[in-house]
């Protein structure tokens, strides 16, 4: 979900409150039809067409001048060790009672639950930092940031060392799973949590890879987003396309075609705004901050 | 006189439908729950048409008003995009089509417009008017045409009491303002109550296809 690094607690929609419905005209973009003002220059465009088009002045991430941002430490290192150590624990835990209990078939269906929830979850999240708040919202201003920064190199995240991505996703699941680990004795409920934390912890890496090349993937990542077990590459570059407000699940993404057909977010959004008077990004052109800055993908990108 | 169907394709409607009982509450009359049901993006009406009420009900007792096909709806007075008053009354003699939408420069609302500034020729043709009725005032409705362009007139209804009066059923549990169009002949009388939230362009599709067959 992001390539800077995360802070934060994992899960949160939390918005700054912009106050009644604003009345001032708000940029709009128009779908059904064509203006006669020219696309701005911030408008993301093929990535064909990036290296002849110049559309920002050229910056480069300032994490690829540091490239060791990009690298994973000790620190980050520990707290994957010890999200997974909760997730594991979670699923043997459940193993062992389903076990004792001869009763395999409720915790194996609960942690497919948690599987397809995790997926679930992953969206609505996305969606919402995606969509509300900024640098400066607490608790999730640190990932909106970062969201914000992988819009406009959404390419880097393939850079990333694996700890370095996971370590903040992970930090929440150690936080979150612990105490169920501990408290739970359900082996169904176990299950769910094993399942649910884990994909939610991996859903960086599986980000990762569908931000990958099939070229340079491993065979089986490939087969499992061909197979639809993890979310596709091409599904989520439809994320990373304009109107930016469709495929934001990223575990299987078995969400995706579901939530865009029937327009759940888009009703999410009209309730939000009519009831707080929230508007999301989605329905405005993207600003600078948040579009794809082609110039950087093209100067900087080796083939992924 | 077409009666227009729609099936229920979304799985979303299901939980959207106004016959909530939230909704129903503040916007129902006592002939709905005798009458079809009304379905998320598209309204069938097979009761009888109950009396409009006059326009000058007072607003609590327009929980019970409900514009249905084959009645003379209220009649109002409303200020456009420039401030000015136009009744509609302005419009008998000839076909109008009132489309009530939530609010201006959101996603529906935005393509519903510029669709039907798009298709206006052919209402033109037909001999219609569009007239465009949300809650916005009038600067927000002036800012809104200018900036898409939009030929036809856009009618502030603050408070939303027309919609009310009109019985536009609302969305999401209440939340959302409803979208629903509705087709007057020339003599003033509804000829098609069309109503679908989140496929704003059928509206411009199913008025025209009305419209062509009066």
């Amino acid at each position: 979900m992001s390539v800077l690094p995360q802070r934060g607690l994992l899960f949160s929609a939390s918005a700054s409150a912009t106050g009644p419905k604003p009345t001032a005209p708000w940029r709009v973009r128009c779908l059904a039809v064509t203006t006669t003002r020219a696309p701005p220059a911030s408008r993301p465009k093929p990535l064909s067409e990036a290296a002849t088009t110049t559309s920002m002045p050229s910056t480069t991430p300032s994490f690829l001048d540091d490239p060791s941002s990009l690298k994973s430490t000790w620190s980050h290192r520990a707290w994957v060790a010890c999200g997974c150590t909760t997730v594991f624990a979670s699923l043997a835990k459940s193993a062992l009672l389903a076990a004792e209990s001869h009763s395999l078939p409720g915790p194996v269906l609960a942690g497919w639950v948690g599987y397809i929830l995790a997926d679930l979850g992953s969206g609505v999240y996305h969606w919402g930092i995606d969509n509300y708040g900024d640098a400066s919202t607490p608790v999730v201003g640190a990932q909106i940031e970062a969201f914000q920064g992988h819009h406009r190199w959404p390419w880097t995240i393939t850079r990333r060392e694996f700890a370095n991505n996971l370590h903040a996703l992970a930090r929440a699941v150690a936080f979150l799973v612990l105490p169920v680990d501990l408290l739970c004795d359900d082996a169904k409920v176990l299950g769910f949590v094993a399942l649910f934390s884990g994909c939610i912890m991996f859903s960086q890496q599986f980000h990762a890879w569908a931000h990958g090349t099939k070229s340079r993937l491993p065979g089986a990542v490939v087969a499992l987003q061909e197979a639809g077990i993890l979310v596709s590459r091409a599904q989520h570059a439809a994320h990373h396309r304009t109107p930016y407000n469709n495929n934001y699940c990223i575990v299987s993404g078995a969400w995706n075609a579901f939530l865009d057909e029937n327009k759940v977010f888009e009703a999410l959004e009209m309730a939000l705004f009519f009831r707080f008077g929230l508007r999301p990004r989605s329905w405005d052109e993207p600003s600078s901050e948040w579009t794809e800055d082609l110039n950087a993908t093209a100067s900087t990108r080796v083939d992924t | 006189m077409a009666t227009l169907s729609l099936p229920c394709k979304h799985f979303l409607p299901s939980l959207l439908s106004h016959n909530n009982p939230k909704v129903r509450s503040s916007q129902a009359s006592l002939q709905l729950s005798k009458s079809s049901r009304s379905q998320f993006h598209g309204l069938r009406l097979s009761s009888p048409p109950s009396p409009a009420l006059p326009s000058s009900s007072p607003a609590k007792r327009s929980i019970f008003a409900k514009v249905n096909k084959g009645q003379v709806p209220p009649s109002f007075t409303l200020k456009d995009q420039d401030g000015k008053p136009v009744s509609l009354s302005k419009f008998k003699g000839k076909p109008v089509v009132v489309y009530f939408y939530p609010a201006d420069e959101t996603p529906g609302c935005t393509k519903q417009a510029c669709a039907f500034r798009d298709s206006y020729e052919k209402f033109k043709k037909a001999g219609a008017e569009v007239v465009g009725i949300s809650g916005d005032d009038s600067s927000s409705h002036k800012a809104f045409a200018k900036k898409y362009r939009l030929p036809f007139t856009l009618l502030s209804d603050e408070g939303n009491k027309i919609r009310k009066e009109w019985g536009v059923p609302a969305d999401l549990f209440g939340t959302l303002p409803g979208r629903q169009t509705y087709v007057l002949d020339k003599k003033g009388i509804v000829q098609l109550v069309y109503n679908n939230q989140f496929q704003p362009e059928k509206h411009i599709d199913e008025t025209l296809k009305l419209l062509q067959s009066l």
